[in-house]
């Protein structure tokens, strides 16, 4: 009984926590001013934001619920359990059921998918730092396959339109979603739903592309065949719809990339900053000694709340 | 919801009139207003009664809501500009996919409309590239000629 009411109290806890902090992200991202940060900064912060709830609620629950319940709880009491945490303990289940549920169906439909684009694909030495596959005409023109393991899919139709140039660019960007491995962030998506998280998502996939187009291009040349190359497969019609677990290399608004990238300035480049030490562990020692002095209290505080849980 | 889509036809903006148009418009910048507070500022030279008998008119229609405020109504759009852009153009493509005797036809149109739509973009997006292109290379043989021309002085 007292393991039982442990779990319900821990997943009611969970679910609390991320519903509310799901809905302050679906409410407050849009908010946000990222007026000077780079793509590659805006993608990385708004992935943040959509996986905040999830991370969030998990850390409080394994750091505060479950010790505060352990330590605080005494065994010997043969209490009973409200509704409240036997409903939420259920919801808190069929949510992460659900969310299991979606990642094993994206992954089992991009794995069939993608092996009926395999058929008959032959490796394509093309030089890039990955595994690139030259797939027939009916596959999408140039795709990033794969969580683990990472496959470019060129159709044949890509390598007859692109010239070297623009082949070699257009590898060189799905090159940088699999560095940034945007198909797992797409799959970790999966597994935490929430309703008005699509718009959120919309907007990383569309920083990630842009973050991607920075990464492949380093000078303007780059940039015109980049752009060339984006116009070009634009025209191949897609047969069908991709797969959760792919990355297309057109997607996102076409204009809009190929604008920014037909302004593609040199200076505008920025180099990726290192994040200096100093500027880090001051605030990371006070944020731990601010844990630690404040760990007892929080956890009787937790307890009380879990009390009343329990009691309600 | 709906009744405010039965005044839409099947463009992308709403049937209304542009006095209607105004008042929505003003109600959108003030948030929600009463009559008297409409044609406080006198940018709207109608009488009074006419404010009156629009706002009516923009409640019935369901765009905008109103509460009894003494003897007057208090009067507040129902959906954003954004919100009744998107609703419109839903209710214009719902409309149309709904108008044909045969359902793929309309569905066919919309696609044909897209593609072409579609096709012209891209025509100028390759144009613009093709453009930058030339640029690029001309500015490059401007640069081989003066090097040549540099190496040929000394």
């Amino acid at each position: 009984m007292f393991a039982l009411r442990g779990i319900a109290v821990s997943l009611t806890f969970f679910v609390l926590f991320y519903c509310l902090l799901s809905t302050l992200v679906v409410v407050a991202w849009r908010s946000l001013k990222l007026l000077h940060a780079t793509e590659q900064r805006v993608a990385a912060l708004l992935f943040g934001l959509r996986v905040l709830p999830l991370v969030a609620a998990v850390a409080i629950t394994f750091a505060f619920v479950v010790p505060s319940f352990q330590l605080l709880e005494p065994r010997s009491i043969d209490e009973g359990m409200g509704a409240m945490p036997l409903v939420l303990g259920i919801c808190a289940l069929l949510l992460i059921a659900c969310g299991c549920f979606r990642v094993i169906t994206a992954q089992a439909t991009t794995s069939r998918v993608v092996a009926r684009w395999l058929e008959g694909a032959r490796p394509l030495d093309a030089g890039a730092e990955m595994v690139t596959f030259r797939s027939r005409r009916e596959a999408p023109p140039l795709t990033l396959v794969g969580v683990r393991r990472a496959r470019v899919l060129v159709s044949d139709s890509t390598v007859a339109l692109l010239s070297h140039e623009e082949l070699q660019i257009a590898l060189k960007h799905e090159l940088a979603h699999m560095r940034s491995r945007d198909n797992l962030k797409k799959l970790i998506f999966r597994f935490c739903p929430f309703p008005g998280m699509a718009r959120l998502e919309s907007a990383w996939s569309q920083a990630a592309e842009l973050a991607a187009d920075d990464a492949a291009v380093s000078k303007l040349d780059d940039a015109v065949d980049l752009a060339a190359a984006l116009v070009k497969l634009s025209r191949l019609i897609p047969v069908e719809a991709a797969p959760i677990c792919t990355v297309g290399f057109v997607t996102g608004s076409i204009s809009a990339r190929v604008a920014r990238l037909l302004a593609w300035d040199e200076a505008d480049k920025v180099q990726p900053t290192r994040i200096r030490a100093w500027r880090v562990i001051p605030p990371a020692v006070a944020a731990l000694v601010c844990v630690c002095v404040t760990y007892g209290p929080a956890l009787a505080l937790t307890h009380e709340v879990t009390e009343w849980l329990v009691g309600g | 919801m709906t009744k405010a889509f039965s005044i839409f036809g099947s463009g992308s903006r709403p049937h209304l009139g542009p006095f209607e148009q105004q008042v929505l418009q003003k109600l959108w910048s003030q948030g929600s207003a009463t009559v008297r507070e409409l044609l406080a500022d006198g940018k709207i030279h109608q009488a009074y009664t006419t404010v009156m008998t629009t706002a009516d008119r923009l409640y019935k229609k369901g765009l905008l809501d109103r509460v009894a405020e003494g003897r007057a109504f208090r009067y507040t759009p129902r959906h954003t500009p954004e919100e009744l852009q998107r609703v419109t153009a839903l209710e214009s493509i719902r409309q149309l996919l709904g108008s044909g005797d045969a359902s793929s036809l309309p569905l066919s149109y919309l696609v044909e409309a897209l593609s072409s739509h579609d096709a012209q973009l891209l025509d100028e997006l390759q144009l613009l590239v093709e453009t930058k292109r030339r640029e690029l290379q001309s500015r490059e043989n401007n640069n081989k000629v003066r090097d040549a021309k540099g190496r040929e002085q000394r």
